[in-house]
């Protein structure tokens, strides 16, 4: 029971944590039709994991060989462009928030682009969402004599990381904006430069870059395996043996996408967020 | 014109040439049964590519997870997936099935 509950509070934890950052965001830029997207992308995410989960039951030869890692491609690599765009969002918000600007904010322009708040829900949701579907129907095939333990730990799982996603929208809701918006902003860096990574390995893994020795190995310090590594590994894209590509990519995000939020400009009157002067 | 029929028949031999290679690649049958790999050692060639054909004889879904290098597949219950392996350097290579980490266990041998 534990151990299962461990893999889908793992697997949810990271959707959990963008849900969370994100409908906190759209409450406290007072953005509240997003919150419609959102949830609807979400739904869909989970629907689109069930499909994909029983779908993937229901084809085979080279469909099954390589569709699925195909579309796990696709996903990572749509999440982070979401989740990039978003964190520069916010930083726009922020730099017109410092500027005492927080109530000019365009809200006509802003619900044109809240569709892709909604994809980035289920993005997020959908990414671990169809492994996760794999795995609970996994445990209850074989669920018999006495699985179902594993079942409801499963289970307790994911509603566990629903809960750490509701803790995170409540905290947000505390924080001062200025304090949300720096400490999410980095935080959604580190895990897009993660996934980006992550995605640079599948594709290393399906041949398709080439292969090469770990840089280094820290396995011994905290595995993959272990309940910290997998949590580290979500969060900040953590490796205990990452090889050069990964490495390379994941400081070419950090760095570029870093200067890109972070560098001193005069607030920019970008789309979305461009004040409007009376 | 003629340039553009020479890079026509390139294109056309290169990809006839990737596919041949691709059949050629040797076949490496694995299978899961009551949540274990077998077999649990598996040896290949080091330096040339390979194709894990793996059967998974149990009721639910599993997943062929290595760490390094990353590589996950899902085989759903009673079916056969072909793994398109990279080349790998000798060395040892543990891998598990992740629903069921605990027993189904085994590692790639490259030498």
């Amino acid at each position: 029971m534990g151990a299962t509950f461990i893999v889908t509070l793992r697997e949810a934890f990271e959707a959990a944590l963008i849900l969370g950052i994100i409908y906190s965001y759209l409450e406290k830029v007072g953005a509240r039709d997003g919150v419609r997207y959102l949830t609807r992308g979400g739904i869909l995410g989970l629907l689109a994991s069930v499909g994909m989960g029983i779908g993937v039951s229901y084809v085979s030869g080279p469909l099954l060989d390589v569709g699925p890692d195909l579309i796990a491609i696709v996903v990572i690599f749509a999440a982070v462009g979401l989740l990039t765009w978003h964190a520069w969002w916010m930083q726009q918000h922020a730099r017109l928030i410092r500027g005492h600007m927080q109530h000019r904010i365009d809200q006509a322009r802003a619900a044109n682009r809240l569709w892709v708040v909604g994809l980035i829900a289920f993005t997020a949701v959908f990414r671990e969402g169809a492994e996760t579907v794999l795995f609970l129907w996994g445990i209850m095939a074989q669920a018999g004599g006495g699985g179902w333990g594993s079942v409801v730990g499963g289970v307790a799982g994911i509603g566990c990381a629903a809960a750490l996603g509701w803790a995170i929208f409540r905290g947000g809701r505390r924080l001062s904006l200025q304090h949300f918006f720096s400490v999410t902003t980095v935080f959604i860096m580190l895990l897009a430069a993660g996934l980006f990574s992550s995605g640079i390995a599948r594709l290393q893994g399906m041949g398709l870059l080439p292969l090469s020795e770990p840089l280094w190995n820290t396995s011994w310090l905290l595995s993959d395996g272990s309940i910290t590594g997998g949590f580290l590994s979500g969060l900040v894209g953590y490796r205990s043996q990452p090889n050069l590509p990964e490495v390379c990519a994941y400081i070419a995000y950090v760095v570029i996408v870093g200067v890109l939020l972070f560098a001193r400009r005069a607030p920019v009157t970008v789309g979305l967020v461009s004040p409007t002067r009376s | 014109m003629r340039r553009y029929v020479a890079l026509v028949a390139l294109v056309a031999m290169s990809v006839g040439f990737a596919g041949a290679a691709a059949a050629a690649d040797p076949e490496l049958p694995l299978v899961l049964e009551k949540n274990r790999w077998q077999p649990d050692v598996i040896k290949v060639k080091a330096g040339a590519p390979f194709v894990l054909v793996i059967t998974n004889k149990d009721k639910g879904p599993e997943e062929f997870d290595m760490a390094t290098p990353r590589i996950e597949k899902v085989i759903p219950a009673g079916k056969t997936v072909r793994l398109k392996m990279p080349a790998l350097k000798p060395g040892k290579y543990p891998f598990v099935g992740e629903y069921h980490s605990e027993t189904a266990k085994a590692t790639i041998v490259a030498e």
